[in-house]
């Protein structure tokens, strides 16, 4: 929070965004995947980041971490530029991708041990953090094991308490309920909402339009490297022009991929 | 039986077996003529061997001559079962060795309507494939165009029909071990509990030595006129063993016992028939099975304030560090960087014990030897390879709070613990092989550890420069070949800089040590100290400004993250 004067002389508060994307752009050859994005996302906020395949959603999540490099546009994590500093960032953000390629020949315990070590948590924090998390989220007897012997769904686990155990400020999430069963997608669910209300931001990138539209205060739509929407289910309603409708609907009016009764019936014949 | 499905699998598993190699190939239908071309290159060279053969044979005008080389003729096509034999098992198992490090399966879809028989003949027929058949095709046009002119045609003919029985006898073998491999190795595992991953690498370390011992023994240390004369006495006094009735019943043939010919070759058609129902019994029971998974810990989880913390390293890099010693200690592909050390060693040994041995005043070099080298190509294929085998999970590092300057650090210490302590292993191995001074033996350590430390620095510049992340079959690439030679070509010249102080003095010891040389090279008493003194100054100085440029490699690499 900044505060300043206005020119009037009065005194306002300005809140910096947790994130803030201008005039960001990302090409793959002749392929753009990102076109001069400019997004905001406040602190405390979740941001569904939805679109088709291709859309430019990952990209968008790996620059604002830093990962890829933006051929144009200022990218600012929780008040630091991602080009100037991206290991203080890192420091700050937990990341989910989109497929998780972890170190297989350990176990799952060794595996956030080390991910504490790197994110420099104390011992006795990380041993607390590491065992809260192995119970909630119902891995216990297994985490001992190689990661190559769990399933996907397990790995999805061990990725997702890595990327909570050490308290991000930010949480960049790549699919992140992709695989995991009904109770513990239900508490990484309830968990994103009530690190929200402690002021923790998180992106969250999704095709599972029901999710987005329960745990999402906004949604950003994307479709070919562009911002087509931002905004809360009201927002995204009234811009649609589709006062009753699901977020299903009003995603596909959007990003003109709402006709797809043709497409059955051909499949079917 | 359905030969067609056979077939199809046979030709998935040869296009599985290529991408092992490496190779790359985008058309599922492909160019025949390229890939039948070794098999016929193979037949003509047979042929022109044959040819040749013949024809000298012809120009012979001594009968007593022509009857020696017939005798011998006769006597090599005995003995060529049993040696199609060896190397058939040397060259399947070689290539189910490949196979193994590989995660992702090439047997064939088992939701498919394929039966067991079909895909255990499909993976029999494909492993004699390549090398142990174009060997063979070229074996046999050889001796089936010389027979012409020898008047052996008969025997000839036999001796190829007992050649592809000995071959597929081999294939046959291979797949029955391979499925008991999976399994015993599936049970070792079980039972090993928290020692699994242990006995798996000392278990792994024990094959491979064994297994590359059997083969340079039998490539490099037996003459192929030995072996043809052990076959053939041993053929005669083993006639019980199964895998030797395909030579058996061709020995009978040559000897014109037909009944013994008949015996013996209908046994090895019983025998192949008895093998394969049991790799397609193995395959029922055991062809789906999966290995346990390793349990490493139970109980209750305590971190450790760990012995790198004490040395200085952050959390952050002991981290690594463990996380790296971890990797080398469990992923079967990395196994391989033990066995550098342990066959330099054993190499000598053996040939110690075959009598060879060098003289006793040539101890000291001996000693030089084993304490140099294991460790300074311990650094150097480490170093080397010890960024690009993150594979896939360097994506992790990237996206994690990892600076360049920590990840560095974690992975010069890494190389230079882990080589300093096989320097240390092979330094004590060499102490107690060979009689060697105080001095020399100081001398030899110091110098292996100022290697190491140099070394170190230049392969890791490499390393990164050239690292190759791609997790392709048969084992992740992890450095790409022409930075890999680089890093060889200066590791050399950096190693001989180190080293070259130090010449004088070795050339010294090598004219003491010598009788028979009238020469001496007359050095002070200090001398030694005065080499390795500035061997240390070069070694310090190189190590310096390599570990700056791999710093500088690695900020590069952790800015260009999109992999």
């Amino acid at each position: 929070m900044r505060k300043h004067l206005s020119n009037r002389g009065v005194a306002t508060l300005t809140y910096l965004p947790a994130v803030k994307l201008a005039g960001v752009s990302k090409r793959y050859g002749d392929v753009t995947a990102v076109d001069y994005l400019d997004l905001e996302v406040k602190k405390g906020e979740i941001l569904g980041l939805l679109g088709p395949n291709g859309s430019g959603k990952s990209t968008t999540i790996k620059m604002i971490l830093g990962l890829v490099k933006p051929d144009s546009g200022s990218i600012n994590v929780l008040g630091v530029n991602v080009e100037d500093d991206p290991v203080a960032v890192k420091r700050k953000v937990g990341y989910v991708p989109e497929s998780p390629r972890i170190y297989e020949f350990l176990t799952g315990i060794e595996f956030l041990d080390f991910t504490g070590d790197v994110y420099g948590m104390a011992p006795e924090e990380k041993k607390k953090r590491i065992e809260e998390f192995v119970m909630a989220l119902d891995l216990e007897g297994r985490e001992g094991d190689i990661i190559s012997s769990y399933s996907e769904g397990m790995k999805q686990k061990v990725v997702i308490i890595s990327a909570l155990m050490h308290k991000p400020e930010l949480l960049l999430l790549d699919e992140p309920l992709s695989g995991l069963d009904p109770k513990s997608a239900r508490i990484v669910k309830d968990l994103l909402r009530e690190l929200a209300s402690q002021g923790v931001t998180a992106i969250m990138s999704t095709h599972v339009l029901e999710i987005a539209q329960a745990m999402c205060d906004r949604i950003a739509i994307m479709y070919g490297g562009r911002l087509l929407a931002l905004g809360t289910m009201k927002e995204l309603r009234a811009k649609a022009k589709m006062p009753e409708s699901g977020l299903e609907d009003i995603f596909l009016k959007l990003t003109g991929t709402g006709d797809i009764k043709p497409i059955v019936e051909a499949l079917t014949k | 039986m359905s030969w067609k499905t056979v077939l199809r699998l046979v030709s998935v598993n040869v296009k599985a077996s290529r991408m092992i190699r490496g190779e790359k190939f985008r058309r599922y239908r492909e160019n025949k003529g390229v890939t039948y071309a070794l098999y016929l290159l193979a037949c003509a060279l047979g042929l022109l061997v044959g040819w040749i053969v013949g024809n000298f044979f012809r120009g012979i005008t001594d009968q007593a001559l022509k009857n020696v080389i017939l005798e011998g003729a006769a006597n090599l096509f005995v003995t060529l079962p049993t040696v199609v034999l060896l190397y058939g098992l040397v060259f399947t198992q070689m290539s189910q060795i490949q196979r193994a490090g590989f995660k992702i399966s090439i047997q064939p879809l088992y939701w498919l309507p394929i039966t067991w028989e079909e895909h255990t003949v499909a993976s029999v027929l494909a492993n004699m494939l390549g090398v142990p058949l174009i060997i063979t095709t070229f074996i046999c046009s050889s001796i089936l165009l010389a027979s012409l002119f020898l008047g052996l045609v008969p025997l000839a003919v036999f001796t190829v029909f007992a050649l592809l029985v000995s071959l597929f006898l081999a294939s046959i073998t291979t797949e029955a071990f391979k499925i008991l491999q999976v399994r015993i190795s599936g049970t070792v595992t079980k039972a090993a509990g928290r020692a699994a991953v242990w006995v798996r690498l000392i278990g792994s370390i024990i094959f491979f030595v064994v297994f590359y011992s059997v083969y340079f023994s039998l490539y490099y240390n037996v003459s192929p006129l030995t072996l043809i004369e052990s076959v053939v006495s041993g053929q005669r006094m083993l006639w019980f063993i199964p895998y030797l009735w395909p030579g058996v019943a061709l020995s009978a043939f040559a000897s014109g016992f037909l009944f013994e010919t008949f015996l013996f070759s209908f046994a090895s058609l019983a025998f192949i028939y008895f093998l394969f129902r049991v790799a397609v019994n193995l395959n029922v029971r055991f062809g789906l099975y999966e290995a346990p998974s390793l349990k490493i810990s139970r109980g209750v989880y305590a971190p450790k304030a760990g012995f790198l913390g004490k040395l200085g390293f952050s959390s952050l890099e002991a981290a690594i560090i463990r996380k790296d010693f971890k990797a080398f200690t469990r992923r079967y592909e990395l196994m391989f960087i033990f066995i550098f050390p342990i066959i330099v060693i054993i190499m000598p040994i053996l040939s110690t014990m075959r009598g060879s041995a060098l003289p006793q005043t040539f101890s000291p070099f001996i000693f030089v030897y084993l304490t140099l080298l294991p460790g300074a190509l311990m650094t150097v294929i480490l170093g080397s390879i010890i960024v690009g085998s993150e594979g896939k999970g360097i994506n992790y590092l990237f996206a994690s709070p990892i600076s360049a300057k920590s990840l560095i650090k974690a992975k010069y210490s890494f190389t230079t613990i882990f080589s300093l302590a096989v320097t240390l292993i092979c330094s004590v191995v060499a102490g107690l092989l060979t009689v060697t001074s105080i001095q020399i033996a100081v001398i030899g350590f110091v110098e292996a550890v100022f290697l190491i430390f140099a070394l170190a620095g230049v392969s890791l510049t490499f390393g990164i420069k050239g690292a190759d992340f791609r997790e392709l079959p048969p084992r992740p690439r992890m450095i790409e070949p022409i930075w890999s030679l680089v890093n060889l070509i200066v590791c050399l010249f950096v190693g001989l800089l180190i080293v070259a102080p130090l010449i004088p003095y070795g050339i010294m010891l090598i004219f003491e040590a010598g009788d028979w040389l009238a020469i001496s090279l007359p050095l002070p008493e200090y001398y030694p100290y005065l080499a390795l003194f500035v061997s240390g100054i070069i070694a310090i100085a190189i190590a310096f400004v390599f570990y700056k440029m791999a710093l500088g490699n690695a900020e590069k690499l952790l800015l260009k993250a999109e992999v």
